[in-house]
């Protein structure tokens, strides 16, 4: 039984969608589905969040996708994906016809050169920050560091990188059993 | 239409190595699209990440970005299908059956391993975009900058990239 409509669901995602801009995007989903209106509890946006980020692919509408399934089974999933991916892919999509068929003036290559420079500084402070929250213990931080070494400055295929260090990561976080008393 | 099929395919799996969100993709995406198959140059892919934070959605619509420049509409619609169809069917899969599987202990392994791999890939990501954006010191001036703003939160990041453009285009870096 779906929670809420699938119209409703396309109304409000498909906002999402066109208004869903800068870092931290998921904020705009707990807005809509956890403040404004009594879609899902806050246990449940923070499950789905998780999920989000723990599953392949971008994580915004990974999100889409978990809390529409949540909310409209998979018809639910489907419509959350599309209204929240097509109208932003819509707009890109004139953005990019423009940049190429226009060619770029030198005044544009100077205002893309400017606000590329900011979106370096704006990764930076939003990894730095994530970093901050979910490395807690020295051993994440040396996965972390053997990660970006690898795929960064080491040029490492990514797949080579993760194959290399997850087996690692994954033997330090192995379930431990309770000691017997 | 063999470098389309080719180009698709490279999509798909890009997104399932997207671990941690955009950004830890970023290093493959760029040594893919610019360095293996030159569907873009640096220069062009840098611009069109920026584009896609200026636009609404999820960043990795830089995959339309990238398929527009290569194979025109059919390529935009295919790189966008192949970013994001698959890891959606696998998101709603897992979705309907998470209550049950998150309480698996290693579900709970895989949860904590996984982060820092993922912040380590953020990581790289931010050095690739650094390497191909910061060309010199007005706009490795530019990028402390706009760390220094976004982390005092004078500005919201938005407001901050319309600023840093409107900014390059007056100085003519």
């Amino acid at each position: 039984m779906a929670r809420v409509r699938l119209r409703k669901l396309l109304q409000v995602f498909g906002w999402i969608g066109l208004t869903g801009l800068g870092a931290g995007r998921s904020v705009y989903f707990h807005d809509a589905t956890v403040v404004r209106r009594p879609w899902m509890t806050n246990h449940e946006f923070i499950q789905d969040l998780t999920l989000s980020q723990l599953l392949p692919g971008p994580n915004f509408s990974n999100l889409a996708v978990a809390i529409g399934v949540r909310l409209g089974g998979w018809r639910g999933g489907a419509v959350g994906a599309i209204a929240l991916i097509v109208p932003g892919a819509l707009i890109l999509l004139a953005a990019t016809v423009l940049y190429f068929r226009a060619g770029l003036a030198p005044h544009a290559a100077s205002a893309m050169h400017g606000a590329g420079a900011a979106v370096v500084g704006l990764v930076f402070v939003t990894t730095a920050r994530i970093m901050g929250a979910a490395i807690r213990r020295g051993r994440d931080l040396l996965v972390a560091g053997a990660v970006f070494a690898l795929v960064g400055p080491l040029h490492v295929n990514t797949i080579v990188a993760v194959l290399l260090v997850a087996p690692v990561a994954l033997w330090m976080h192995r379930p431990r059993r309770a000691p017997r008393s | 239409m063999l470098d389309l099929a080719r180009m698709t395919w490279t999509f798909l799996w890009l997104s399932l190595i997207c671990v941690g969100g955009g950004l830890g993709v970023i290093p493959e995406l760029q040594r893919q699209v610019v360095d293996q198959h030159h569907w873009v140059t640096a220069r062009e892919f840098l611009d069109g990440y920026t584009l896609s934070q200026l636009t609404p959605g999820p960043n990795m619509m830089v995959a339309v970005f990238v398929g527009y420049r290569a194979h025109g509409l059919p390529g935009a619609l295919l790189a966008g299908a192949a970013m994001f169809l698959p890891v959606s069917i696998l998101t709603a899969a897992v979705a309907r059956h998470w209550e049950t599987l998150r309480e698996r202990p290693w579900s709970r392994a895989c949860e904590h391993a996984l982060a820092p791999i993922g912040t380590g890939l953020m990581a790289a990501g931010v050095y690739t975009l650094a390497r191909s954006g910061i060309h010199d010191w007005a706009t490795g001036s530019l990028a402390v900058l706009a760390a220094a703003v976004l982390y005092r939160r004078w500005l919201p990041p938005l407001a901050l990239v319309v600023s840093a453009g409107l900014a390059g285009w007056l100085a003519g870096l």
